[in-house]
Formats: structure tokens, sequence, C-alpha cells
């Protein structure tokens, strides 16, 4: 959802390409839109910038802002000439009030947002690396509703990124893929993994989980 | 599935459930949304409690949405909903949800409150998982943000990270470094022994370092290049004025003097600062100016006048330069009297100092801004004929050209 232009002449920003619109750990009271270009957002971790999420059109970041003050949790670095909106959470109920649209969407997002860290959570909490690895290929085959899961279903996906989502270091996550490649129940990528059963995956990751609730 | 029949998605309906039936399920992907209207609904659903899920029970009470989340998120549901005593609720598809909320703000706002408050909770116990949680230091870490950048030589985001650093926690545990990291980055000399500590080195950037620096400035070519827009120069226009004055900030970044003599207490002053707050606050102000903020500069550069102690040499230093500053950021603010009046009281307070030339120079500036073209030349002469002869000579001299032109035409 594009907001009208009126609002852009109030709140909106821009950045070059590569410029930082906040970083990790430094007070936050404004969340933001895009509403053109993207958007990384990053994390130092071990010396090294890794990253979590690219941002598109429409979409929000740096909404815990809107709660209340918190150091970010990670940086956001514009990828592109980047225009925003920025909202300072001070002018937050007013601008809900003035623009219902935006306050349904940001309802939409922040469902999607917990839902994806609830998600992610699950998987932390898996024990075994295999398990975790299967599970990470699992929600990202729930991303996509209109996979035929009676069919290989094709993930994009780099071994990086399983490891960011399953919390494990890339070699381990290797492992694991090299392994499961070899016993035949995906076939390995570069950029995509394709997995040959995925409610195999499902049933094994589910069934463990119930193990361990209490 | 129990309770009354579903109508298509058209227009909110009402459904009535026995006691013990299941609204839905957990997993059950729909996108429908429900209010309760009357009796009891219990959801059932696994939470995560010191790293252990566990099964946990929330009740809604009459009037509260539920199925909201999954419904807007196109995910499936997260818990089970099952009613206890006979209920009614009402079902809202995705679009007469959208209808009502739109209606009321208010809503939203509460329910954005809640999400934004689960958000964080589940983001706390993920980081927790992830080792990335518990004690840390924001202050710390920030600075650590820049230090890392520094280190992988990109100072672009390193300076952000320094300077947000210096805006949020000045005076803390490593400002000295940030400012010294922010100078190296501006003055492209990043490469600088990282160990060497603020103070010491701004004490001994005596006039050898400068003068090597005069030189290399002597020698660039930006001069030739700008003095066709000098030419042009318009009294009405405001371009001359940036262009002249960006050609003076190359002068002053690398000026500085140890002859402070003369030197004398300022008596409107409150609390007795330490060193680090005068460089610190020096450069603070530098950087404001140097993108473009400069009322903000000039009031910071005024704070510096409250000191009452100076520590030493260096900070003297940055002292009497601050007066010759507070005189440059009014002129870039169009405050042409004041600035006339801060750099003759500079003058007259520091007559040895350094920077006399260069204040004579913003004198005429000032007077040339005000389209005083008869003063302007006696400053500008004044300063031609002063010895050493330097950039700021030059400057002078071009700036008479440019008058004397204007006089002729």
């Amino acid at each position: 959802m594009l907001l009208d232009e009126k609002l852009f002449e109030k709140f909106g920003v821009e950045y070059a390409s590569n410029e930082i619109i906040f970083t990790e750990f430094e007070p936050g009271n404004e969340f933001y839109f895009i509403q053109e270009g993207r958007v990384k957002i990053v994390k130092i971790i071990n010396n090294t910038e890794k990253t979590l999420d690219v941002l598109e059109i429409g979409d929000v970041f740096g909404e815990m802002a809107i709660l209340e003050e918190e150091p970010r949790s990670a940086s956001a670095i514009a990828m592109d000439d980047v225009k925003v909106l920025k909202f300072h959470r001070d002018n937050f109920d007013s601008l809900l009030q003035g623009n219902p649209q935006l306050a349904y969407k940001l309802l939409v997002i922040f469902s999607k947002r917990i839902y994806d860290a609830k998600r992610r959570l699950m998987i932390l909490l898996l024990d075994d690396p295999q398990l975790k690895v299967m599970d990470v290929l699992n929600m990202l085959t729930e991303h996509d509703p209109q996979s035929d899961l009676g069919q290989p279903v094709t993930i994009h996906v780099t071994v990086q990124e399983v490891a960011n989502w399953a919390g494990m270091q890339v070699n381990d996550v290797q492992k694991v893929l090299t392994h499961f490649n070899k016993l035949g129940k995906i076939e390995l990528y570069n950029d995509k993994v394709i997995v040959n059963n995925i409610r195999d995956f499902q049933r094994i990751v589910t069934s463990k989980r119930k193990s361990l609730t209490r | 599935m129990t309770g009354g029949t579903m109508k298509p998605a058209s227009g909110i309906t009402t459904r009535g459930y026995k006691s013990g039936s299941i609204i839905y399920f957990e997993g059950d992907k729909s996108e429908y949304i429900y209010i309760l209207k009357q009796g009891r609904v219990i959801l059932t659903s696994n939470k995560i409690e010191q790293g252990e899920i566990v099964e946990t029970k929330e009740e809604i009470k009459p009037g509260e949405f539920f199925g909201v989340k999954s419904s807007l998120g196109k995910y499936p549901r997260d818990e089970t909903a099952q009613t206890v005593g006979d209920t009614i609720v009402l079902v809202l598809t995705l679009a007469d949800f959208e209808t009502l909320v739109l209606k009321n703000v208010n809503v939203v706002k509460k329910m954005l409150r809640v999400f934004s408050n689960q958000l964080r909770k589940i983001g706390k116990i993920n980081r927790e998982i992830l080792g990335e949680g518990g004690a840390t230091n924001p202050e710390v870490e920030l600075f650590k943000i820049g230090e890392h950048y520094y280190k992988v030589g990109r100072y672009k985001q390193a300076l952000y990270a320094y300077k947000r650093y210096m805006e949020y926690y000045p005076n803390t545990q490593y400002s000295d470094m940030a400012m010294k990291r922010i100078n190296a980055i501006q003055s492209g000399s990043t490469d600088s022994d990282v160990q060497t500590d603020f103070e010491v080195e701004t004490a001994v950037s005596d006039s050898a370092a400068d003068e090597a620096k005069f030189t290399d400035f002597t020698l660039d070519e930006g001069d030739e290049q700008k003095a066709p827009l000098n030419d042009e120069f318009d009294l009405g226009g405001g371009g001359v004025e940036s262009s002249l004055s960006s050609e003076m900030d190359d002068f002053l970044s690398d000026d500085s003097s140890d002859n402070l003599d003369d030197f004398s207490f300022d008596e409107s002053s409150d609390a007795a600062s330490g060193a680090q707050d005068v460089s610190t606050t020096y450069y603070d102000a530098v950087n404001l100016f140097s993108q473009g903020s400069f009322s903000e500069a000039l009031s910071q550069f005024e704070e510096i006048l409250q000191v009452k102690t100076l520590k030493d040499n260096a900070e003297r230093n940055l002292f009497e330069k601050t007066h010759f500053e507070i005189g440059r950021c009014q002129i870039k603010l169009g405050q042409y009297n004041e600035a006339l009046k801060s750099l003759s009281a500079m003058i007259k307070k520091f007559p040895k100092s350094e920077y006399v030339k260069i204040a004579l120079f913003h004198i005429g500036l000032a007077y040339e801004m005000m389209k005083n073209a008869d003063k302007a030349i006696t400053y500008y002469n004044k300063v031609a004929s002063m010895e050493p002869k330097d950039q700021i000579n030059k400057q002078a001299l071009k700036r008479l050209t440019v008058l004397k032109n204007k006089e002729n035409v």
C-alpha cells in the first residue's frame, strides 16, 4: 500500500544507497514505511554483518518503536536510493486517527511478524540439528501457500540463510544438507533446495515436537 | 464442527455453539475472525516458557476478538478455540474486519499495542536462545558497531555509528575514542594509530603538522577551479557566500595556535568542565557546522564559552578557536551584525592569535554580505597586506578583484 503524497511531504525522508537509516543499539523512536527502494536489515554477529531480511516497497521496519523507546535490535541500511515515511512514536495516535488504512496495514504486518517470530522460536527450540534444518525447510514451504505438498517442493534458499534461520553455523548446516542429499531426501543446489517429500519432514518434526511438550 | 451453518463470505454472521465445541483447531487455515458475543471461549496454545514448550490456556472475554493474527497474517491457527457453555460468536470475514476496524481506529490502536508487546516478548526469547540477549550494554555495543565498520573500512557506516554514540552517550567511556575516530574519518587519516590517546594527539598537533597541511592546501588546484564562480559574483546572490565560505572552511579545519599568553577567562560561566567536555563539544559543533546545521553548531560553540577552567594548551586553543567559529556560524546564519561583534571581540581578546587574520577576512566577508563594499575593501586590503602571505591573503585579493570589477561595471 502506498500512502498518499501529502504524507510524503510531511514525513518523507530519502536515503542514498548504502546509507544507514538506523543502527543496532541506538535508541529507537521512529518507525518507517518504505515508499521506494529496498532496505536491508542487518546485525553484526561475530564480527560479520549478517543480513536478516531485505524489505521492499510497502514494508515497514523499526515498528518496535511504536510502543516505547528501546535500543534497535538490528541495523537498517538502504540498498538503493530509498524513500521512506518516518513516523515518530509521539505522532502515532494522531497519525492513525487520520489514516485508518495505515492502522490496518500495521495490524497485518504485526500479525505476520508475530507469527514468523513464533515460528522461528519453534525451530530454535528443537534440540537436534537435523530437525532444525528440516523445520526451516518446513517453515519456508509454509511461506508459499500455493505449493503442492504431495510433489517435490522447490525452496529458494541458500545454506547461509538456512543457518541464519536455524541459529546454526553454516558448516553444520552444510553437513546436514549434504547428508539429506546423500539419502535422497533433498536435491541441493547453490540457491535452492528441492525437498522430495516435505510431508515426511513435517511429520518427523511434529512428532518430535509433541514429545517435547509438557 | 458444531454450530449454525456458515453463510458465504458477505456480511457479519452470528453463530451459536454448544458447550465443548471446537470453533477451530490449531493448524487450521481460515480467514475468519471472531468476536465473542456471549458465553466463554478458551484458547489453548503452546507457549514457550523458560525454553520449554508449555500448553497454556487463555480465556476470551465477551466483546473480545480472537483468531485475528492468523487470519490477517494468512497463517494456520496457532491455537485451538473451544467453547465452555453455550456460546454465541460473531463471525467476520477479512473484508468485514477491515471495514469494522477502519471505522474504529481505537480498536486497532489497542490491538497494535497488544501485538507490539507480544512481538517484543517473542523477540526477546528468540535472542536469548540465540545467545544474543542478556546483559548487553547498548552504549558499549553501539560503539562496537562503529568499530566493526571502521575496521572493515566502511567509514560511512562507522561515522554514522560514532556520531550516534556521541549524540546519545556523550562523555562516556568511549567518547574520546569515538571523537578521534570521527575526526580521523572526516580528515581522511583513518590509518592513523588507533591506540593514540585523543588528548595527547590534540596537544601535539602543533605548527609543524599544520604547516605541512597548509603546504598541501597551497598546492591544491581547487582554488583555480572555483575562481570563475567568484568572478560572476553578484552581491545580491546567495550562492557566492557559500562557495566562498566553503573555501574558507578548508583553511579552518587545520588551523591551530599555541600562543595564548593573553588568554583570559570568561566571566559568564556556571560550571567547571573537564578537557573532554571542551573537545567533545567543540568537535560536535564542527560536525554540525559541516553538516550545515549552523544554528545548532552556534549554540554548541556558545556552550564552550561557558567553560570556566581550561586544562591545557589544547583546550585553550579550542577555546580561542571557538570565538572565531561563532562569528563564522553567525555569517552562515546571515546574522552579520552579530558576526561583526563576535569577530571584533575575538580580535580584542586574543590580539596575537593566529586567527586574527582569518577573523579580519570574515569581517570583510560580513561587510560584503551587508553590501558595504567600502568597509569590505578596507578589511580585505588589511588582510592582503598581512604576513606571512598565505591562502587567506590570496582569498582577500580575490575578493578585492571581484569587488573592484563590480565598481567598474
